[in-house]
């Protein structure tokens, strides 16, 4: 590049240069780069609980039985239900959004967020019930199946703080980072939600299922 | 070689003092560098040094850091060697030698060889594709400071006497509370974790900015080598890390909290913390290593003045040694008792993972070989890497002989291995890219002479250290034990082992001096002294705050070499003056999408940093409810970094006058 580069135009060469597309400068302002920093996060996330089912099946698969007495299974299928439904809300909130009604998507983020707080409320009354009868340091059962689950609990810890964020922004649809906060936020709030499913799924039904018919 | 059409193309900021005349605006804009060094630089105060966000200090800061680590593992390392290097020698209690050999380790392979290649990507990642900044600058800023105050954190247990002693793999049940009571191991999860939230941050960082900030035209196709290998990295940490979390907290859990997960009499298994911790570590060695040979890959061909032999084989074996290097995690084990197939697999999957490498080493070889090389310190360091790393290679590969490794298992025939390995596919390339990037990066050459002078004394240090230890380890000299007897025979052994680490660890000391004496009196350098073809010489050494005064267009992979302008824009409008921006291109062909705004120079990242490795210190210390508060001001102080940014896109959005 030379100064002359830097110079005047003629102005044929720039009608011709306006054919030629929009000017790069007036592009958008990007808005994947915080979603796919997420995701990217998100699948890190998934490795950790990976990690925690292998460790839980690792240890399990040296006991004849696995657990010695099957974790009691409606509470946490209670816990299933909210949070399947809180995903639900957070979809409508995100709709809401993209037909451009704010108003009625924070209305929906706002009852997401009381669903949350409702599993939290649940869990701690689950916990209490469970404790009573097994405890972390009870046996490598017990430290495997309260540590998974607490890992989960402080995942919608920081999911729900993440929609208490979003809901308090000025505006949903910020000019600058964080660019699609909504989106962003509920992307992390759909993993927490799948992690449940395998939790009920490995921790609660799968013990349930080989005591009834295995 | 093609002749370089680009030398007169450099553009140094006192250059642009013509009047633009900017379509869009039909303005003329004053001065486009000084405007966009006003809009990119950190003032020179407190708050400027610990609030930057330029990915060029934070590499710099990386590379400075690392080295220091690199300076303390060996002191230590150097130390060790006293201990060793006569028979029944009482330098070092068998506490301290204990201590010695776990933290030369942590130090070395998690505080140096990973974040000196991070530092090397951070400065090098986005001059190589275009880009002004990462994709995430003050995520940048952060992974920095957590990589510091967890290093901070990890030596802080040096000062309580009690720096972690179970080996670098800690082990249950050696690294257990009932053979470990003191604090000794559990400073050692706390910084793991402290540095797998640096580590996992400067991952997804690396991942977005290579998928997203490439300039225009540089598809997959055209992208530098280094890019494959840091990408692949960043996906091995990603994947990898978790691993090491979970396994940290078990055992911080099973030692302070009465937990069971590697207690075999309540049914745990001690096994467990095995398979954890080298799902992480195995690919981790990749991790320091890959990266490594990215930049062999990239300054080799300037060297040899010719291109690489092979770009696409090269960059796919770096992504399928990462793919495959995530299934060889159980040949650490194999003294462990496990079932045939499963060791047989892994055993097969060990040796496969060697045949990428030997893909490589044919592709460099292959481009000295046709090439006319010239013969600087950096291509020295080079060839020394090829040269150590099939050595190591092939003790490797006979390591991965499941009846061998049973024979040579915790012996110095694997630490002369890894060595072989971890120097010759680490040490030597970061000194090599040294030599290489220095005058882009200080703006000044470095000393030939004092450089050759300081390879040789490495080379020569490192075989003579590192050699005999193969020997001895056949012999039957065990790892990690303070010392031998005299009846063993291995006192010549070790005496030369010794002399060689020092002759070694003399050399790196020369270019340290080499490196002081061009920060203080070095020959200026030019933007392009090696006439190299990748992007980074395209723009003054060293680079300007902004990086690149245009966006520039690529067209083929070696951008310098070939006859295309990069920098051609007639209409201005690559120049992108508001605020800090670059360009957003599309993840495979890198065409243009949008316009990417970074941000303001904020100390937020730092605050968040201390207030993370807060928590974890106060966790050490049991204080819960400080721990407690301290993770709730985690929790603001990330709602602050969060919390957008007052007036329109941009910070310091001008006016262009009229």
């Amino acid at each position: 590049m030379t100064a002359a580069a830097v110079g005047p135009l003629s102005q044929e060469r720039e009608r011709e240069l306006e054919a030629s597309g929009p000017r790069l400068d007036e592009l958008p302002e990007d808005e994947h780069r915080g979603t796919l920093g997420m995701a990217l996060g998100i699948l890190t996330e998934a490795l950790l609980f990976v990690c925690l089912f292998f460790s839980y099946f690792y240890v399990g698969h040296r006991h004849p039985h696995w657990p010695a007495h099957p974790p009691e299974i409606t509470l946490a299928l209670v816990l299933l239900a909210i949070l399947l439904a809180s995903s639900g809300t957070l979809h409508l909130a995100e709709r809401q959004l993209k037909h451009r009604a704010p108003g009625a998507a924070r209305l929906w983020l706002i009852v997401t967020i009381a669903l949350g707080l409702a599993f939290t409320a649940v869990q701690v009354l689950e916990y209490g019930k469970h404790l009573m009868t097994l405890q972390p340091r009870t046996d490598a059962y017990g430290s495997l199946f309260y540590v998974i689950t607490t890992f989960h609990a402080l995942h919608v810890a920081a999911g729900l703080l993440m929609l208490i964020f979003v809901a308090c922004l000025p505006t949903l649809e910020p000019p600058k980072a964080p660019r699609r906060p909504l989106h962003n936020a509920t992307l992390y709030w759909h993993f927490v939600d799948v992690v449940w499913i395998f939790v009920v799924a490995l921790l609660y039904v799968l013990p349930w299922w080989e005591a009834h018919h295995g | 070689m093609p002749e370089t059409s680009t030398g007169s193309m450099t553009l140094h900021p006192g250059e642009v003092t013509t009047t633009a005349r900017s379509s869009w605006s039909a303005m003329p804009i004053v001065d486009v560098a000084e405007r966009l060094e006003r809009q990119w630089s950190s003032p020179h105060t407190l708050g400027g040094w610990l609030g930057t966000v330029d990915h060029k200090r934070i590499g710099l800061r990386y590379l400075t850091t690392a080295l220091v680590f690199l300076l303390i593992g060996g002191l230590e390392a150097v130390l060790m060697r006293l201990q060793l290097i006569g028979p029944e020698r009482r330098l070092l209690s068998p506490e301290a030698y204990n201590q010695m050999f776990t933290m030369h380790g942590l130090t070395m392979i998690m505080w140096y060889a990973a974040p000196i290649l991070s530092g090397f990507g951070n400065y090098l990642v986005p001059l190589f594709i275009g880009s002004r900044d990462m994709a995430f600058p003050r995520l940048n800023a952060f992974s920095y400071w957590m990589f510091l105050l967890s290093g901070v954190l990890l030596y802080a247990s040096v000062a309580f006497g009690q720096a972690p002693d179970a080996g670098w793999f800690a082990y249950v049940p050696l690294a257990a509370r009932r053979y470990d009571p003191a604090l000794n191991m559990d400073f050692y999860p706390a910084a793991m974790t402290a540095l797998t939230i640096s580590t996992t941050v400067g991952a997804v960082n690396f991942i977005v900015t290579i998928l997203k900030h490439r300039a225009p035209g540089m598809t997959l196709a055209r992208m530098p080598l280094f890019l494959y290998s840091t990408g692949t990295t960043a996906a091995l940490s990603l994947l990898a890390l978790p691993a090491l979390t979970a396994a940290c907290v078990f055992l911080e859990l099973d030692r302070r909290w009465g937990t069971h997960f590697f207690d075999t009499p309540a049914g745990g298994d001690p096994v467990l913390w095995q398979h954890l911790f080298w799902f992480f570590g195995h690919p981790w060695v990749y991790i320091v290593f890959l990266p490594a040979t990215g930049m062999i890959s990239m300054l080799l061909p300037v060297y040899a003045r010719r291109p690489i032999v092979g770009h696409a084989v090269v960059a796919a074996s770096t992504v399928l040694t990462g793919i495959v290097g995530l299934g060889v995690w159980v040949h650490h084990m194999f003294a462990v008792g496990m079932g045939q197939l499963a060791m047989s697999f892994f055993a097969a999957a060990s040796m496969t993972i060697s045949l990428f490498s030997t893909i490589q080493i044919f592709c460099w070889v292959a481009t000295l070989w046709k090439g006319h090389p010239v013969r600087t310190t950096s291509l020295l360091f080079a060839v020394a890497f090829i040269a150590t790393f099939v050595v190591g290679g092939l003790s490797g590969v006979v390591t991965a002989m499941i009846p061998f490794d049973w024979q040579v298992h915790d012996t110095y025939f694997v630490v002369a291995h890894l060595h072989y390995v971890l120097i010759g596919a680490n040490v030597f390339p970061v000194f090599a890219a040294l030599y290489h990037w220095w005058p882009k990066m200080t703006g000044r050459l470095l000393d030939e002479k004092l450089g050759k002078l300081s390879f040789w004394l490495m080379f020569v240090g490192f075989n003579a250290g590192f050699f005999p230890m193969h020997l001895s380890g056949l012999l039957g000299m065990r790892r990690r034990v303070y010392t031998y007897a005299l009846s063993d025979g291995l006192g010549v052994l070790n005496l030369i082992t010794s002399l060689g680490s020092i002759l070694l660890a003399v050399g790196v000391l020369v270019s340290l001096a080499n490196f002081w004496r061009s920060l203080r009196s070095g020959a200026q350098a030019p933007a392009n002294p090696w006439k190299a073809d990748t992007l980074e010489w395209s723009i003054p050494s060293p680079p300007p705050s902004y990086g690149f005064l245009r966006i520039p267009v690529v067209q083929t992979l070696h951008p310098l070499w070939d006859d295309f302008d990069e920098y051609a824009d007639p209409r201005n409008e690559r120049l992108l003056l508001h605020g800090r921006q670059t360009l957003s291109t599309t993840a495979l062909d890198a065409e243009p999408e949008a316009i990417s705004s970074g941000t303001k120079d904020t100390v937020v990242p730092l605050l968040l940093a201390i207030a993370i490795t807060g928590t974890f210190g106060l966790l050490l210390g049991r204080s819960l409810w400080f721990a407690c508060g301290a993770a709730g001001l985690c929790v603001l102080v990330g709602a602050a970094w969060l919390w957008p940014e007052h007036g329109e896109p941009g910070p310091a959005h001008e006016e262009v006058t009229a």
